[in-house]
């Protein structure tokens, strides 16, 4: 059934500095090699999120055994570009990596005068560097569907690409700027002996006093600003009459971006209950602490719930994933040339384009996608190998009695109703990993992205943030403030003693 | 001695540039966000802002009584202990302190993630006592800074002068009272200032072990990564301002008791 072996993660931080030092040394050893040829090396910038890319070095047992053949990472994907670049191109190129955390720290490092060619923000940083006309747009050659070392756009997902093109920052498309590379949502991790589905697949699970300090929430802004608008408007998103309207996507979208000063006072208050509720604000650690039982439902990104289901299940420990009933949070992370970096050196911007296209060809697909446990943009156009992994992950053994039919087709083909891609899976994925690496179409029917919000209203949200977090002087008992008025005393008194000994 | 002191002088090189460049460079920068708005003018609003709002005024308030009630506990442990190893005629006291530096030696976020099982096992469910674990965690990882100054001037103390004032008609708890613990402020005042500053930003054992209420640091940081360096360096600024006057105010206990207090009993 599921061959997927364990998300390596843990000890990647270690592996990258070890990148690094190879990095160090090998283009010591190059220098050698080829000094002569050294001036034509273009040296690309690319600054990824950590953890975000195959560091190859698999063992021979993680070996992916497709039935069109094996993959596996047997050295750094970055490195197998270079080398793919120089067998294609006839060009050196020297890709110097480095990370970033969030993508708010990507902002300042850039203002701080950093310099990248290429960078891997979310959406709404995207949307934000385009608004600062920071980017760099892709040149019409990479949209060349004729040329076959075009992956990207020759594999691109079908449901993927008219998101791409229908976004819009100041009329100019999405597409123009960015070229996607990971995808997903947002979603409940629970564990299923002590949350029925039912009960995990709201928002409004983050304020149930049932799961009092057994349940965690996002650490950031943005996802506890859109959980928390999904659970106030409830009612609405649920309602027959919202979802059968014909314009049901454009509503949806304006509803979760609703940002009136009413909206965000009204998120306020509701984070401050959830405040009171849950176990903990985490980025990183509700993972372990789901996987470790101290929590019962953990609010997810889709590839990382991915990888806590799986480290859990080596345990023989089954968590579910849920996505919640009135909409959840699709978003994507998506290449992006800037143009302080490139400066319109038209060699550096064949290699950074070049470098999107070998991260899109299926077998680096593959690789990433086993590697990080997030899904990838690509589909694979005419190459099926990205679904016959989704097969190798999923696909119900012969002897598997409870199984179900999972369409893909909105995905890989672009028609739901596809049954070239129609996946058998057994009944259990539909909670499982299945439903967070490949959301149902349902799930993706009441998806909403979160745009970038002027800069008014970005103050204004963080604000709001900043007053949940923060302790309010009025929450003071009076208590405290006579305690606090004693020590000052006692303080106060001791030291104009220590004054008077002096004499 | 000319050329003694001329090679004195430039041996402070290294550390004139050093300070030039990663303390006076920085704080120079900080001034200037602190006293900017984003447009780059000249203001105070950033000043103003931050004592008039309800929210950063309760998290320097959170933040004191976090720190405040960590320096106590701190003291209150360390203080026996310092005392006892101090006094106490084993040989082996070197290892005895060994004992109490070693978790110093171990990677920080490593002894408060034991920490974190260690009170999950106690607590049950940490979410449910974040004040309480913020102090334990914090205590936990400055108790050595508190108990090597107060060790460090215990054990320097002269035993004639306690001798001075048994002889002179004091009970234990007299000489105590009268010599031992002001001979020691020094140490309490150095002990204190190691543990109380850090303890109002250091913010990622808040993080750790689940108190989601915010300190000083996590202010700073939430500042920073909503593109508000001007509020974020004001904070800072502000931490500075307070470090700097705790500095003043027990410059002036630190100087008469260690040197003219400690200098004047000897003599």
């Amino acid at each position: 059934m599921r061959n997927r072996m364990t998300v390596r993660r843990f000890g990647a931080g270690l592996l990258s500095a070890a990148l690094i030092a190879g990095a160090v040394l090998e283009t010591g050893s190059v220098q050698v090699n080829a000094a002569a040829k050294n001036r034509d090396t273009v040296v690309l910038r690319v600054c990824n999120w950590e953890e975000y890319i195959d560091l190859g070095d698999w063992d021979e047992e993680e070996t992916i055994d497709l039935e069109s053949g094996d993959i596996i990472g047997e050295n750094p994907l970055i490195r197998d570009f270079e080398e793919w670049y120089s067998e294609t191109y006839g060009k050196n190129v020297r890709v110097e990596y480095s990370t970033f955390g969030t993508n708010e720290d990507l902002y300042n490092m850039l203002t701080l005068g950093d310099v990248y060619d290429l960078i891997c923000p979310s959406e709404y940083m995207f949307m934000k560097l385009m608004k600062e006309g920071r980017l760099v747009p892709l040149s019409d050659d990479f949209f060349n569907e004729e040329d076959e070392n075009n992956y990207y756009i020759r594999g691109l997902s079908p449901f993927i690409r008219p998101i791409f093109e229908e976004h819009t920052i100041d009329g100019e498309k999405w597409s123009q700027y960015a070229a996607g590379y990971m995808w997903g949502i947002t979603g409940i991790v629970y564990n299923p002996e002590e949350v029925t589905e039912e009960e995990a697949s709201t928002w409004t699970i983050l304020d149930n006093p049932d799961f009092r300090r057994r349940i965690t929430i996002k650490d950031n802004v943005r996802d506890s600003y859109f959980a928390a608008v999904g659970a106030l408007k409830k009612d609405l998103l649920t309602s027959e009459e919202f979802t059968s309207a014909p314009d049901y996507s454009e509503r949806l979208e304006e509803e979760m971006n609703d940002v009136s000063p009413e909206m965000i006072a009204s998120v306020q208050d509701y984070l401050q209950d959830v405040k009171d509720n849950v176990y903990s604000f985490e980025t990183d650690s509700g993972k372990a602490d789901m996987i470790t039982g101290k929590v019962v439902a953990n609010y997810q990104w889709s590839g990382d719930a991915v990888y806590t289901m799986d480290q859990a299940e080596e345990d023989e420990y089954y968590l579910n994933f849920a996505v919640p009933e009135e909409v959840t949070n699709i978003y994507f992370d998506a290449w992006c040339m800037l143009k302080s970096g490139i400066s319109e050196d038209p060699a550096k911007q064949h290699a950074a384009e070049a470098f999107i296209n070998f991260l899109s060809r299926p077998d680096s697909v593959i690789r990433n996608m086993y590697y990080i446990g997030y899904t990838s943009v690509i589909s694979g156009g005419d190459d099926d190998r990205i679904f016959e992994y989704a097969q190798w992950n999923f696909e119900a053994e012969d002897d598997e009695e409870e199984t179900v039919e999972y369409p893909l087709g909105y995905f890989f083909s672009g028609d739901e109703e596809d049954e070239d891609y129609l996946l058998c899976a057994p009944e259990e994925q539909l909670s499982r990993q299945l439903r967070a690496q490949y959301p149902s179409a349902e799930d993706i029917d009441r998806s909403s992205i979160m745009v970038v919000f002027d800069n008014e209203k970005n103050d204004a949200i963080n604000q709001m943030w900043i007053n949940v977090r923060c302790f309010n002087i009025h929450d003071i008992p009076v208590y405290a403030w006579i305690l606090a008025l004693a020590a000052a005393c006692g303080i106060a008194v001791f030291y104009i003693q220590q004054r008077k000994r002096r004499f | 001695m000319h050329t003694l002191k001329f090679s004195r002088k430039s041996l402070g090189i290294p550390y004139a540039v050093y300070l030039l460049l990663f303390v006076a460079a920085p704080l120079v920068v900080l001034l200037y966000y602190a006293l900017t708005n984003g447009q780059g003018q000249f203001t105070l609003s950033n000043l103003t802002g931050f004592f008039t709002d309800p929210n950063t005024m309760g998290t320097l308030c959170y933040s004191f009584a976090i720190a405040l009630v960590t320096t106590v506990v701190c003291l209150l442990i360390a203080y026996p202990t310092a005392y006892i190893l101090a006094m106490s005629r084993l040989k082996q006291k070197s290892v005895l302190i060994l004992l109490f530096i070693m978790p110093m030696w171990i990677n920080f976020s490593l002894r408060i993630t034991a920490l974190k099982e260690i009170l999950t096992l106690i607590e049950g469910n940490l979410a449910y006592y974040p004040f309480f674990n913020a102090v334990v965690g914090m205590t936990y990882d400055f108790l050595p800074f508190m108990i090597l100054p107060l060790y460090n001037t215990l054990s320097r103390l002269d035993g004639s002068l306690i001798e001075a004032a048994k002889d002179l008609g004091a009970n234990d708890r007299n000489a105590f009272l009268n010599v031992t613990l002001p001979l020691s402020v020094p140490g309490i005042v150095s002990g204190v200032s190691m543990v109380f500053l850090p303890a109002m930003t250091n913010y990622v054992v808040l993080d750790m072990l689940y108190n989601s209420t915010y300190i000083m640091g996590s202010l700073i940081g939430s500042y920073f990564s909503a593109y508000n360096w001007h509020g974020g360096s004001m904070i800072a600024l502000i931490l500075l301002a307070i470090i700097c006057i705790f500095t003043l105010l027990t410059r002036g206990m630190e100087d008469d008791s260690a040197e003219t207090r400690v200098g004047g009993a000897l003599l």
